[in-house]
């Protein structure tokens, strides 16, 4: 029975190398085709693919082991999604001080009240199995919501300076003068899930629907949990993107309501504006 | 109406007759300016290097010299849009640092080279500042300012449609709104046409002579500088390298 088992294993195992070959493959034709046009995506890409490949082999393992651990054990997987979910989203906000801290407090107040509404309300259970797949999917959205947030008000900010310092010289509070690029950030952040909502069951049929439905759940049933997950997404991702813009607004200021964000460009104006690169007619 | 807001509302609006007649009305409240060692350096690079000036109440001070002097990064620093590194800025003695950074602005009210106007109507971008304190212009209010900058019935119309010339009125007329005590001049005129920078030249001129404005103005044109102010300063690589009335400073220049 174990060398059935293991045959299974292994069988599956290569089927799964097989596809990730097809699907990296496929990936490297799109960037052969990108570099046709000059988009050089090839050194990320490589990276991408590798780190992901890499690990999704490695959260596998771990949670092969870690199947039949305690609640504890899944908050901690979760907070250390968390902590990796802040560290790519903080890579948005480098030459924001404390960029990593302030992603990581907008992904786990997003995230963390709304996996904690789900536990309280039973409609997620504790079971780690269930937990850490679920709260994964909420915790990476809550992610990509704060980063889509901080990059948005980022270039906003940097865009509109001239606006923003007049403002403030005729005597605006500094949050009154970037108002408008808080809203457009949050909004930003929320336009995704938002979409996502709204394609649900049209455009795409999302995992979970689709691996309780291959459990045997109803499909009527696996339809309104699939629902209630990606609502809870977008509560997570509203929460994330609202906190990083609020953080985010507090730290491009000083104590003294000066606007301490520009581009580097601009704390050196020079006296005319450099183009992103030399226009290409071909 | 209280005395206070009849003050007010007269140093709002400006009085057009006043200009042939500056000591008629109200007497301006105005206020001396002085740096004291004033320095900025940012990334290592000195911006603006021990400047040590007083200009006195209602007088205008042009600050000339070559592109990247240090002239806008210096007048930035007298309402305090970006911090000294060292030195500071008094307002009639006091330390500024001892005013809140948007009483401070209310009071050196500064037009930027560009107009940068919020999007919407001329009479929201200039019944902004005033609302930030709380207080809401009245039609008649900015009905009388876009007179006097030369845009009678403009109330409505939308900054998007405005020429380059406008714009920059619409700019002078949204920081006259908020009741400046002095007021900065970075280049208001650099980015317009001639027509309208001398127009432009003019109606400032008239504005802080009839107010006796304390006036600190940059400007890279030596022949306005002669026009406008009382003295001038000359500024190289951050440092400042003469100071003194206009025709002598500007001489042989």
């Amino acid at each position: 029975m174990i060398a059935e088992l293991l045959n299974n294993l292994h069988s599956d195992i290569a089927m799964g190398v097989a596809q990730a070959a097809g699907a990296i493959v496929l990936c490297a034709a799109v960037v052969l085709v990108c570099r046709r046009f000059a988009v050089h995506v090839e050194r990320e890409t490589a990276i991408s693919l590798v780190r992901g490949l890499v690990q999704m082999v490695l959260v596998g393992m771990v949670l092969a082991v870690l199947l039949h651990g305690n609640l504890l054990v899944g908050v901690l997987i979760l907070l250390a999604m968390t902590f990796a979910a802040a560290v790519t989203a903080a890579r948005r906000a480098q030459d924001i001080k404390g960029s990593l801290l302030l992603s990581f407090y907008a992904i786990a107040a997003g995230s963390g009240v709304v996996i904690a509404g789900m536990l309280v309300t039973g409609t997620l259970t504790a079971d780690i199995a269930v937990l850490v797949p679920v709260g994964s999917m909420i915790i990476a959205n809550a992610m990509n919501a704060c980063a889509q947030a901080v990059e948005r008000f980022r270039a906003d900010v940097t865009a509109h300076v001239g606006q923003i310092e007049a403002g403030l010289a005729l005597g605006a509070d500094p949050g009154v003068t970037v108002a408008p690029y808080v809203q457009s950030a949050v909004y930003a952040s929320l336009l995704p899930r938002l979409d996502m909502l709204k394609s649900l069951g049209l455009v795409w049929i999302p995992g979970v629907m689709a691996g309780m439905m291959v459990s045997g759940a109803s499909p009527v049933y696996a339809g309104i949990y699939q629902f209630v997950i990606v609502a809870m997404i977008l509560a997570a991702s509203g929460v994330a993107g609202l906190i990083v813009t609020l953080l985010m607004r507090a730290r491009v200021f000083s104590a003294a309501a000066q606007l301490t964000l520009r581009s580097a460009e601009q704390h050196q104006p020079p006296p005319y504006r450099l183009a992103k690169s030399m226009p290409n007619p071909s | 109406m209280s005395a206070a807001t009849v003050i007010r509302s007269t140093r709002i609006i400006g009085d057009p007759e006043a200009t042939l007649r500056p000591s008629a009305g109200l007497e301006p409240q105005t206020i001396a300016l002085e740096t004291e060692h004033l320095s900025r350096s940012v990334l290592g690079r000195i911006l603006v290097s021990d400047i040590s000036v007083h200009v006195q109440p209602g007088e205008v001070l042009a600050v000339v010299g070559p592109s990247g002097a240090g002239k806008s990064s210096f007048l930035r620093l007298l309402n305090r849009l970006d911090e000294p590194t060292g030195g500071t800025v008094r307002l009639n003695g006091q330390d500024y640092r001892e005013l809140a950074p948007r009483e401070l602005r209310r009071r050196v009210g500064m037009v930027m080279q560009v107009a940068h106007l919020f999007p919407g109507t001329v009479a929201a971008n200039l019944a902004f500042g005033p609302r930030q304190n709380g207080e809401n212009l009245s039609s008649d209010q900015i009905a009388a300012l876009l007179e006097r900058v030369g845009l009678p019935g403009y109330q409505e119309r939308d900054v998007s449609n405005l020429s380059g010339g406008e714009a920059q009125r619409v700019s002078l007329a949204r920081t006259l709104a908020n009741a400046p005590e002095a007021l900065l001049l970075d280049e208001p005129t650099s980015a317009l046409d001639d027509v309208s920078a001398r127009g432009i030249e003019e109606l400032v001129l008239s504005i802080i002579r009839e107010r006796q404005m304390t006036c600190v103005i940059v400007t890279h044109n030596t022949v306005q500088a002669h026009r406008i102010a009382d003295r001038t300063m000359i500024l190289e690589a951050g440092k400042l390298v003469t100071i003194g009335p206009t025709k002598e400073v500007l001489r042989d220049r």
